[in-house]
C-alpha cells in the first residue's frame, strides 16, 4: 500500500523529468543570425516592391523577371540577377521538351532593370515611362535552365525626354543578349533626381 | 491559313504561342499576321497593354511561318530550327490595347547565310503602331533517318 508521502515523491521525480527535459531543449537566441547568413533582406522587399514599381511607371508588365537587386547607382547602373529554372511557365511552350529561355524575354529582363533604376532615380513625383526604342539587340547565347543571369544596365546619355540605356545579359562571363534601349519619361508632377 | 497549321509549322505552344491566324502568305517572301488580344491571355492579367516585348516575338513567329513554309514546299519533312537573332532600329508610337486585333506584316528584305533580316510593322486598323527590323537565324536540318 501507498504512503502519501511516497505519491508526493512520484510527483517530484515527474517533475524533475520534466526539467531536465526542457534544460535539454537548445534554445533559440533572439539576435542569432542563422548559419546560411541572412539572404538580403533588402533586396526582398524590393522585390515585393516590384509590380507597384512598374504600376507607377505604367508600364505593362508581364510577369516579374528579377529575382534579386545586386548594386544600384542611381540614375548611372543597376545590377540584377535571375535564375532561370526549369519550372517557369513560359518554358512549357517555349519548346515542348526542348527548353530553352525566350530571347525576347532576356530583353524584357534588362527592361525591367533599366525601369527599377529609373524609379530610384526619381523618388518623388508622378512619372509615366514609355520604351519608345529598341536597337543593336543580339542574341548570342541560347539560355538554359540552371543558368544564372546576370543584367547590368548603363546610361549612356540623357537627353531631355529620352534616357539612353545599354543593357547587357550574362551568364558567368559570356555575354548572352545586348540591347540599347531608349526609354522615354514623361513627368506630370513635381520630379528631381537624387 | 488557320492555327491548326501554324502549329503544324511552329513548335511554340500555349503560353508562347503569340499569333492566331495568318491572313496572306506567300512562301520564302512575306506575310501577315493577325492577333487578337482579350482579358483571358496571362499578360494582360489586369492590364490592357499588350509588352512591347512580346510584340517582338509575335512579329518573329510571322517570319518563322514565312521561312518555314517554304522549306515545308521545297521537301516536305525536312526539320528546321529557327532563332531569335537580334532587333535593329525598333520603335513604337503606343503600345495596343485590350480588346484589339493587332495585324503583323513582315517581309524578308535580305538573307546572309543563315540569317535573315525582315522588315516588320504593327497595325491596327489603318494606325501603324511600331516597325523596325527583325533578325532570324534559320538553319535546315536534314529529314531524320528511317534506318537509324
Amino acid at each position: 500500500m501507498k504512503k502519501p508521502e511516497d505519491e508526493k515523491k512520484g510527483d517530484f521525480s515527474v517533475h524533475l523529468r520534466y526539467f531536465r527535459f526542457r534544460k535539454e531543449r537548445p534554445r533559440l537566441k533572439r539576435k542569432e543570425e542563422s548559419p546560411i547568413g541572412n539572404p538580403g533582406n533588402e533586396t526582398k522587399r524590393k522585390f515585393l516592391a516590384m509590380e507597384e514599381i512598374f504600376h507607377r511607371l505604367g508600364y505593362p508588365y508581364s510577369n516579374v523577371l528579377l529575382d534579386r537587386i545586386e548594386e544600384i547607382e542611381g540614375g548611372e547602373s543597376l545590377r540584377a540577377t535571375k535564375m532561370v529554372s526549369a519550372n517557369e511557365f513560359f518554358l512549357a511552350g517555349h519548346f515542348p521538351n526542348e527548353p530553352i529561355m525566350p530571347g525576347v524575354l532576356t530583353l524584357e529582363g534588362m527592361i525591367q532593370s533599366a525601369l527599377v533604376l529609373i524609379h530610384e532615380s526619381f523618388a518623388r513625383g508622378i512619372l509615366k515611362v514609355f520604351l519608345r526604342r529598341v536597337d543593336r539587340v543580339r542574341f548570342k547565347r541560347a539560355i538554359l535552365p540552371g543558368d544564372r543571369l546576370e543584367f547590368s544596365v548603363k546610361v549612356t546619355a540623357k537627353e531631355e525626354r529620352i534616357w539612353k540605356f545599354h543593357g547587357r545579359a550574362q551568364v558567368g562571363e559570356e555575354t548572352a543578349a545586348e540591347a540599347d534601349l531608349h526609354i522615354q519619361l514623361d513627368f506630370r508632377g513635381v520630379g528631381f533626381e537624387i | 491559313m488557320e492555327n491548326r497549321e501554324i502549329q503544324k509549322i511552329l513548335p511554340h505552344r500555349y503560353p508562347f504561342l503569340l499569333i492566331d491566324r495568318i491572313l496572306s502568305l506567300e512562301p520564302g517572301k512575306k506575310a501577315q499576321g493577325m492577333k487578337n488580344l482579350t482579358e483571358g491571355e496571362w499578360f494582360l492579367h489586369g492590364h490592357c497593354h499588350y509588352p512591347p516585348s512580346l510584340i517582338l516575338e509575335s512579329l518573329a513567329q510571322v517570319g518563322g511561318i514565312i521561312l518555314g513554309s517554304k522549306a515545308r514546299e521545297e521537301s516536305p519533312g525536312t526539320g528546321f530550327i529557327g532563332l531569335f537573332a537580334g532587333v535593329s532600329n525598333f520603335t513604337w508610337l503606343r503600345y495596343p490595347r485590350r480588346g484589339e486585333a493587332v495585324t503583323l506584316k513582315m517581309e524578308l528584305s535580305k538573307s546572309l547565310a543563315a540569317l535573315y533580316r525582315f522588315n516588320g510593322e504593327v497595325w491596327v486598323d489603318r494606325e501603324k503602331i511600331a516597325g523596325g527590323e527583325i533578325l532570324l537565324s534559320f538553319i535546315k536540318t536534314p529529314p531524320p533517318n528511317p534506318s537509324a
